[in-house]
């Protein structure tokens, strides 16, 4: 008995060795080294001189640290919940559909997710060319001139965050797709039999069902949001880089146009940190509520 | 059949390799896509084809920028990085200080056959840190002010010499937009103002105008009267946006279309435009068109300007034999020797006897605008200027918004002054 213990675990061992020597050297080691690095004055590439709590006390008082994780936030609140309820509600519209037009409606809402961002960047870039854009228009008809909406401040996170959701929706609408076919149309039926209204029938039936997928959703996007770079990069460039900075724009400025490694790790190994406990944070929330 | 076709193939690459080991084979990066791409891969053919046998040079084209000069770091520093490179001289301080440049010694020059001599001593001083040299300059380009004949000729701001007239001096370019306005274009000046860049090149040449110094040698930045030599440069600009002259945050792309469409009749921008314009001349879908120096607004001439440069990479782990060095600078030697050509792409060769060349002195407009070379500012020398610098960021938060009527100029200088030296530590 003892025996098959014993090789039993040298078994599970040898099966496990592989994942955890590659998961050791590829994600544990850096991290440790990452974290080693923030206590350095560190260039890019090398080791460099131990400075403590330096970066630390550096990040604290940087200005720019602050608009970054304001800007970072700001951006996960407009992108997060409107593309979750928002994927929700179209995908509750094209599953009523049926044959092709599902087929059709469903293909020019899931297009722009194959759209590399770079294509995204130029062809909002050009609709919303101050000069020449087409959206200039309907803009100017209402605000009575044409507006930069890339080059004023208070549109810029707002307008990327729109875009944003217009690019990347049509996933969130697949997977609730795919949720909502797995609620058993018997369901539905019996319901209807009950007498129960639509509104009921989606409260009582469809929100519940849909819930773990609506959670599944969240933190993905949550996660994804959090880590925002590309998009306000672009659309950035060249203009009020400061005001519009992302967390992980910070790290690449730090890091790769300043040279600046331990200090760009710092600001990394924050952003870690603030991704764990955001999305633990809202796993763990989205979870009780649906649980009661 | 296949079989076959695939044995000669592999037979030829064979062929190639032991031909490829009986001579220099040049390992080369540049950042050179677009219209300049094209002129560099011709120059490399040209080189190869009289060097059968000798040396070749086998050529990447990597991302411009950022992307570029961190490959270069990370790849040098472990002794991966290329045998030659193009480089930005604005770009150089940060290269030598993160240790990524090997030095280009006298020796080096005297086997390029080329010499100090042959260049303007500014460009010299622009790829030097301390007294050393790092880099062999292949051009310099600037900003230009692009200009539609017709639109000057119907303003009379044309001389007898076709070339435009009465735009020196802050209040006489003032005067020849309005009365271009009165010619019938509202919006007569475009620049690129929805961005830094393009803000800081300008700035940078008014600001040298006056002889104002954006870092001084005490490494402090606007130091005393130079931040209101930079208060009156960036008036000056946002007075050409706040009179209506130049709408505000124009992007790139647009600012361009703003010329070429016949919208704007004078433009300033790069020199690397050049190709662009007489592309759209050649096809017969552009008015007449020139370009010439940069006004002098204030005191003297002077016109930002930044090399396109040559250099080698410090393989750390990995250095090159004595043979090879000496191939690598043949290869720089013979690149400055035939950069004539490279004037097409709307440079200017940055050597000098190239410049003198008939040929170049035939070519138009870059020939009239040559003189730039002689007046040329180049960025301030340090690891937070230059392309795609703390400055350029610097530029894009404070200079760009004082531009368009955003914040005031003085403000904005201070700040940009503070920033900047709260980033140098």
């Amino acid at each position: 008995m003892l025996r098959t213990r014993r090789s039993e675990i040298l078994t599970a061992f040898v099966l496990l060795a592989p994942f955890i020597v590659i998961y050791g050297l590829l994600f544990v080691w850096p991290t440790i080294q990452m974290v080693m690095l923030t206590f350095t004055k560190a260039p890019l590439i090398g080791a460099g001189d131990w400075v403590g709590l330096k970066n630390y006390e550096r990040l604290w008082g940087d200005r720019l640290f602050w608009t970054a994780t304001w800007n970072t936030l700001y951006f996960v609140l407009l992108t997060v919940i409107p593309s979750t309820l928002l994927g929700l509600l179209i995908a509750l519209g094209v599953n009523r559909l049926k044959g092709w037009a599902q087929s059709l409606v469903l293909a020019a809402f899931f297009i722009p997710y194959i759209l590399p961002v770079s294509v995204v960047y130029r062809m909002w870039g050009w609709m919303l060319d101050s000069e020449f854009g087409i959206l200039q228009h309907p803009i100017a008809a209402v605000w009575g001139e044409n507006v930069p909406i890339f080059r004023t401040i208070p549109l810029f996170i707002p307008a990327v965050a729109f875009i944003t959701v217009w690019w990347l929706i049509g996933f969130n609408i697949l997977l609730f797709i795919a949720g909502l076919r797995n609620i058993s149309s018997e369901i539905y039926e019996a319901a209807e039999l009950d007498g129960a209204t639509r509104w009921q029938t989606f409260r009582r039936i469809t929100w519940p069902l849909i819930w773990p997928i609506t959670v599944l959703v969240a933190t993905i996007q949550l996660i994804l949001q959090l880590k925002i770079f590309d998009q306000i990069y672009l659309f950035a460039q060249g203009g009020r880089v400061d005001a519009t900075l992302s967390l992980v724009g910070l790290i690449y400025r730090s890091a790769f146009q300043k040279n600046q490694g331990g200090y760009g790790a710092t600001v990394a190994l924050v952003l870690f940190m603030l991704i764990v406990v955001i999305s633990v944070l809202q796993f763990q929330l989205l979870r009780a509520r649906g649980q009661r | 059949m296949f079989a076959r076709a695939f044995f000669a193939a592999l037979m030829s690459s064979a062929f190639m390799v032991s031909a490829a080991q009986a001579q220099e084979v040049i390992e080369w990066w540049d950042f050179l896509g677009g219209g300049d791409g094209v002129r560099m891969k011709e120059l490399i053919n040209r080189f190869n084809e009289e060097h059968q046998g000798q040396i070749q040079i086998e050529a990447t084209t990597l991302e411009w920028g950022t992307p570029f000069y961190t490959k270069v770091q990370t790849s040098a520093a472990v002794g991966e990085g290329p045998d030659v490179m193009t480089y930005h001289l604005s770009r150089l301080p940060l290269g030598v200080e993160t240790g990524t440049l090997s030095p280009i010694t006298e020796e080096d020059l005297a086997n390029a056959g080329l010499a100090t001599s042959d260049y303007q001593p500014a460009n010299i001083d622009a790829a030097s840190v301390d007294g050393q040299l790092y880099a062999v300059p292949f051009d310099i380009h600037s900003i230009v002010l692009y200009y539609n004949k017709d639109a000057l000729q119907k303003a009379g701001l044309l001389g007898e010499d076709g070339l435009p007239t009465g735009l020196d001096g802050a209040d006489n370019f003032a005067a020849a937009l309005k009365k271009l306005q009165e010619a019938g274009y509202q919006q007569p000046l475009s620049i690129h103002d929805a961005a830094g860049d393009s803000m800081w090149r300008i700035f940078y040449s008014l600001l040298n105008q006056q002889d104002g110094k954006f870092l001084d040698d005490n490494g402090e930045f606007l130091s005393g009267d130079n931040l209101d030599k930079a208060v009156a440069a960036t008036s000056l600009m946002a007075s050409w946006v706040a009179d209506g002259y130049a709408p505000p945050n124009t992007e790139y792309a647009a600012s361009i279309a703003r010329f070429t469409g016949g919208e704007a009749a004078l433009h300033i921008n790069g020199v690397w435009e050049v190709p662009t314009m007489t592309d759209l001349a050649t096809k017969g879908e552009l008015f007449d068109w020139g370009a010439i120096q940069l006004p002098t607004f204030f005191d003297h001439p002077a016109t930002w300007a930044d090399s396109h440069a040559f250099a080698i990479p410090n393989n750390q782990g990995n250095e090159m034999t004595p043979e090879h060095r000496k191939a690598v600078m043949e290869v720089i030697g013979w690149m400055a020797k035939n950069s004539t050509f490279w004037g097409s792409a709307g440079h200017l060769p940055a050597y000098n006897p190239a410049r003198e060349d008939p040929e170049f002195q035939a070519m138009q407009p870059n020939a009239t605008y040559a003189s730039l070379a002689e007046t040329a500012a180049f960025d301030p020398r340090s690891p937070l200027a230059g392309v795609a610098s703390p400055v350029y960021d610097a530029a894009g938060n404070y200079l760009m918004p004082a531009v368009n009527g955003e914040l005031e100029p003085q403000d904005a200088m201070e700040q940009m002054r503070d920033d900047l030296q709260g980033q140098a530590y």
